[in-house]
């Protein structure tokens, strides 16, 4: 398994496109399947940081010694943009469920909950970053990392191969960007 | 927008950033003077840049912290089906679910992953609360089952039906007599918690639970200190504060003072209706506990639950009370007291007098009234829970605190001349105006409700002096007949001669008022227990409601009439309606206990005698009570704990607790009614006793004789045949059906 993934790891990194689909899946299972071990009483004293799931996915998937140091960075940019959806996901489902939505019986992996609501809209970011992706797709990664994955600057820089001078350039204008874009759309719907 | 403006606006954005201009128009202009787009793009971010440095300035992973599991209605989680969520208690979230094994509802309480991840933790978590689980105590929330399913843990507990005091205080004022009897309970509580070494931490509104019967639940004991250590101890969040004790605030160690404190401030909100000491930030707030002095109550609190706050409202936790047990004390004393003076104001439905009493009582002692009948504040504790017709009773009460208030004071100068000159004017017939035999009536019946044969003695006394100081005092003359009846119950005394001078005494009553509703009762008391005349003690137990249907003593008295004839639906409804009346009455509440007995409710009357020994467990007749009902309920075990309390209270030396315990370990509980019968008189038991327990074991002949003897001494037992569960064994016997006609023949 771990030489499975890894090994499609390289094969993407190689500019194999089909490796990525079949990566992607194990990925997004394996990150899921630790925050509910998070959440659980696995990990003691510790609060949910996709970081460090992150990192914790990393060491589980790949087979460290094999791997070189531009695979791990794309590796973390496949997890930040599988844990922009997980979170966003949920974050959906809240919605739904606060809605009113039908009562669906959620199996325990979802029953993830916010220690506190989020006090911004995910589902919006979610929608705006779509939109500047469509402008700028390197920023709207860097927000994946730096966002939704918690990751430092240096290490956004690392895994999208760019200097940390233009990830915080490419983080500032971002979020700029992005409140603006939902504070219009917050003031078109009200 | 192209990618190469883009690119412009994204180097104009962060060039314009590093200027920091207060306007960054005239560099833009300069920067970039033609494109139009590419500078309103820049200003319009740079605009959002500067609106709300919060916004995306965490991650939003790190928001999931730290999570609380939730279930839907409907869903399971081990043997639990969720049927409706009921709130978010101290440690998460709780359901009510239904134990598919068991049939019954829980309250089902899931615990934060946060609580749950560390395996040690979890196991302190489950001893702390099977500890507090197992003291057993009826006012503490019995933990059913602590366990885990799909990684769940869980803690499912006793639902109580019911509403928190945090609600109760929200939808009615509570009258004194109701916070006490209210803070006896959470005291009880405590108490048995202490004894067992824990301490709660966490005593707030609402943690209190109260049922529709007035019994009080206190839930989450010993999960404070381990669910919310933080929070509870060093009072880091806010919320929690008002309750904290000073100990708590400054983040020192924790003791059974400080469940001390916080019942003081639960006590002083029910009376105030706010909290004594709070501030708008959690600062302000700890401040207020270390520093402020406690802000005084209203005057017409009785004196002695004012001091019992402030005793307990102590910052220096060494001067409060030492742990729950001693505040319990004096809580019970004052709810004994004003239990009596209640009962006086109940008692008496002449409003006339009441006012005319209350008027003359409360301008001697600082009880303000405006004119004659309008007390201005005091009453309304009281009022408004009753109503109109037991406004009258508020009243009475009021009077009756403020004679205690003037029995207090009546040798300080400054009082004495007000109340010499303001005694009431004489109430003309039941009642009296002569303040030591009113004195001397209360204590004679409150005495005589202690029901045991040393106080009923005592209340006989009492109750004669006050004939003798005021020979034409009524109600007093009444009541000497309860007490010489209640007498009889306990004591050697014939039966004969009992019903001689209680009858003399209702004589005495009625002749000087007809319409005392006292003397209705204690002539109805007669007929059926002495006289057999079931019809005509009907009509005087019926006269007696009539003449006063808020009187606790009548409706007590025709209930108990009832459970000898068989109507227990019409029993329990009038012993009801004497618990409303007279809420901490032990003896009505034992007497509900004993209808639910007879009607063969065991589980219920198991509970209520329960409660009745979580108001006093030295109410000791509850104990054969209780013992009886869990013994016909077949359990055997408990019924013998309870039976060893019994013979703690009755101090019976070790010999003879040896005797029982090896008589229970060989024949079980028929070992016990076996040895009990043969150490009746030591325990405090009848004849009838004697036939009940000879009944259940067996020995039917044994049992006839007594039956017999009870019959020729006429005890007033005799009147339970019909229903007496114990006797069971005997009733196809035709010796039994003989008996009963002879005792319903009249």
């Amino acid at each position: 398994m771990t030489r499975n993934i890894t090994h499609l790891l390289k094969e993407w990194s190689d500019g194999d496109p089909q490796a990525l689909d079949e990566l992607t899946p194990l990925v997004y299972e394996e990150l899921r399947r630790q925050a509910t071990r998070y959440l659980r009483k696995e990990r003691p004293n510790h609060s949910l940081q996709a970081t460090a799931l992150i990192h914790e996915a990393f060491l589980r998937l790949i087979d460290v010694k094999n791997v070189e140091w531009q695979n791990r960075a794309h590796f973390f940019a496949i997890a930040a943009n599988l844990m922009r959806r997980i979170l966003v996901d949920h974050a959906r489902r809240r919605d739904a469920e606060k809605r009113g939505g039908p009562q669906v019986c959620l199996t325990l992996d979802e029953r993830l909950a916010w220690a506190k609501e989020p006090d911004v809209d995910l589902l919006a970011i979610d929608e705006a970053l779509d939109r500047l992706a469509a402008i700028d797709e390197q920023q709207a990664r860097v927000v994946e990392l730096r966002f939704f994955s918690g990751l430092t600057v240096e290490e956004t820089a690392a895994a999208l191969g760019i200097s940390p001078k233009t990830v915080k350039r490419d983080w500032s204008v971002a979020r700029a960007w992005l409140k603006r874009e939902i504070g219009d759309s917050t003031r078109t719907t009200t | 927008m192209t990618t190469q403006q883009w690119q412009l606006v994204k180097e104009l954005f962060e060039a314009a950033l590093e200027r920091d201009d207060e306007d960054p128009a005239a560099f833009l202009a300069e920067a970039c003077p033609d494109d139009r787009e590419v500078r309103d793009e820049v200003q319009s971010l740079l605009a959002a840049h500067t609106r709300d440095s919060t916004f995306m300035s965490q991650p939003v992973g790190s928001l999931l912290g730290d999570t609380r599991p939730t279930l839907l209605t409907g869903q399971h989680l081990g043997n639990y089906e969720v049927i409706a969520t009921l709130g978010k208690g101290g440690m998460g979230q709780v359901y009510l679910a239904l134990d598919t094994r068991l049939g019954r509802k829980v309250a089902l309480k899931l615990l934060p992953f946060s609580q749950t991840r560390d395996p040690n933790h979890v196991q302190r978590l489950e001893q702390e609360a099977r500890t507090a689980s197992a003291l057993n105590h009826p006012n503490i929330v019995t933990i059913h089952e602590i366990g885990e399913a799909d990684s769940i843990h869980f803690m499912a507990t006793e639902y109580v039906e019911g509403e928190t005091l945090r609600e109760r205080m929200a939808n009615a004022e509570l009258s004194v007599r109701e916070i006490v009897a209210l803070a006896v309970q959470i005291a009880s509580a405590l108490r048995a918690a202490h004894r067992a070494g824990i301490v709660h931490r966490d005593i707030k509104p609402e943690n209190i639970m109260l049922r529709s019967d007035a019994v009080v639940k206190v839930l989450d004991f010993g999960l404070a200190k381990l669910t919310g250590a933080a929070e509870v101890e060093s009072g880091l969040i806010m919320g929690t504060t008002p309750y904290m004790s000073p100990e708590q605030a400054r983040g020192e160690t924790v003791d059974a003072r400080t469940d001390v404190w916080r019942l003081g401030i639960v006590l002083y909100e029910m009376i105030k209706g706010t909290v004594p000491f709070t501030g708008e930030t959690h600062r302000q707030t700890v401040t207020s506990i270390l520093q402020d002095e406690l802000p005084t109550l209203d005057s017409e609190v009785p004196d002695e639950l004012q001091q019992l706050v402030a005793k307990a409202l102590t910052k220096d936790r060494s001067e409060r009370y030492d742990d729950a047990s001693s505040m319990e004390n004096e809580l019970k004393s004052l709810q004994g007291e004003l239990e009596v003076r209640a009962r006086l104001g109940v008692a008496n439905a002449n409003q006339n007098e009441a006012v005319t009493r209350l008027s003359g009582w409360a301008t001697s002692t600082q009880l303000r009234t405006d004119t004659a009948g309008h007390t201005r504040r005091g009453v309304k504790y009281y009022v408004q829970r009753h109503k109109v017709l037991t406004g009258i009773a508020a009243i009475l009460l009021m009077g009756a605190v403020g004679w205690a208030y003037v029995n207090a004071n009546r040798n300080r100068a400054d009082s004495r001349a007000s109340s010499e000159n303001s005694v009431a004017a004489p109430p003309k017939k039941a009642g009296t105006t002569n303040r030591e035999a009113y004195r001397l009536y209360l204590h004679g019946m409150y005495l005589a409700n202690n029901r045991n044969l040393a106080d009923a003695q005592k209340s006989i006394e009492a109750l004669k002096q006050a004939v003798q100081l005021d020979p034409n005092y009524a109600q007093a003359w009444a009541g000497l007949a309860y007490a010489h009846r209640t007498v009889s119950l306990y004591s050697e005394v014939s039966t004969q001669e009992t019903y001689k001078r209680s009858i003399d005494a209702i004589n005495k009553a009625l002749a000087i008022d007809e319409s005392v509703s006292e003397a209705h009762s204690a002539l109805c008391e007669n007929k059926y227990l002495y006289e057999w005349d079931f019809d005509g003690a009907e009509r005087e137990c019926k006269r007696a409601i009539e003449l006063n249907p808020n009187s606790a003593l009548a409706h007590e008295i025709f209930s108990r009439y009832l459970m000898g004839r068989g109507r227990l639906d019409e029993a329990i409804n009038e012993i009801e309606r004497a618990i409303d009346l007279d809420p901490a009455s032990r003896f009505n509440n034992r007497n509900y206990g004993r209808a639910l007995f007879y009607a063969r409710r065991y589980k219920e009357a198991e509970e209520q005698f329960k409660r009745v020994l979580a108001m006093d467990e030295n109410f000791v007749y509850t104990y054969s009570w209780l013992t009886s009902t869990l013994a016909l309920e077949g359990k055997e075990a408990e019924a013998y704990d309870w039976f060893k309390k019994l013979l703690s209270h009755r101090k019976v030396d070790k010999e003879t607790v040896a005797v029982f315990e090896k008589a229970f370990q060989t024949s079980g509980w028929r070992g016990i009614w076996r040895e009990w019968i043969k150490r009746l008189d030591a325990l405090g038991g009848s004849t009838f006793d004697r036939a009940l327990y000879n009944a259940q074991i067996g020995n039917v002949d044994e049992a006839f004789k007594y039956l017999e003897k009870v019959y020729q001494q006429r005890e007033v037992w005799m009147t339970y045949l019909r229903v007496e569960p114990r006797l069971d064994p005997l009733r196809n016997d035709p010796r039994f059906k003989d008996l009963l006609r002879r005792v319903e023949g009249g």
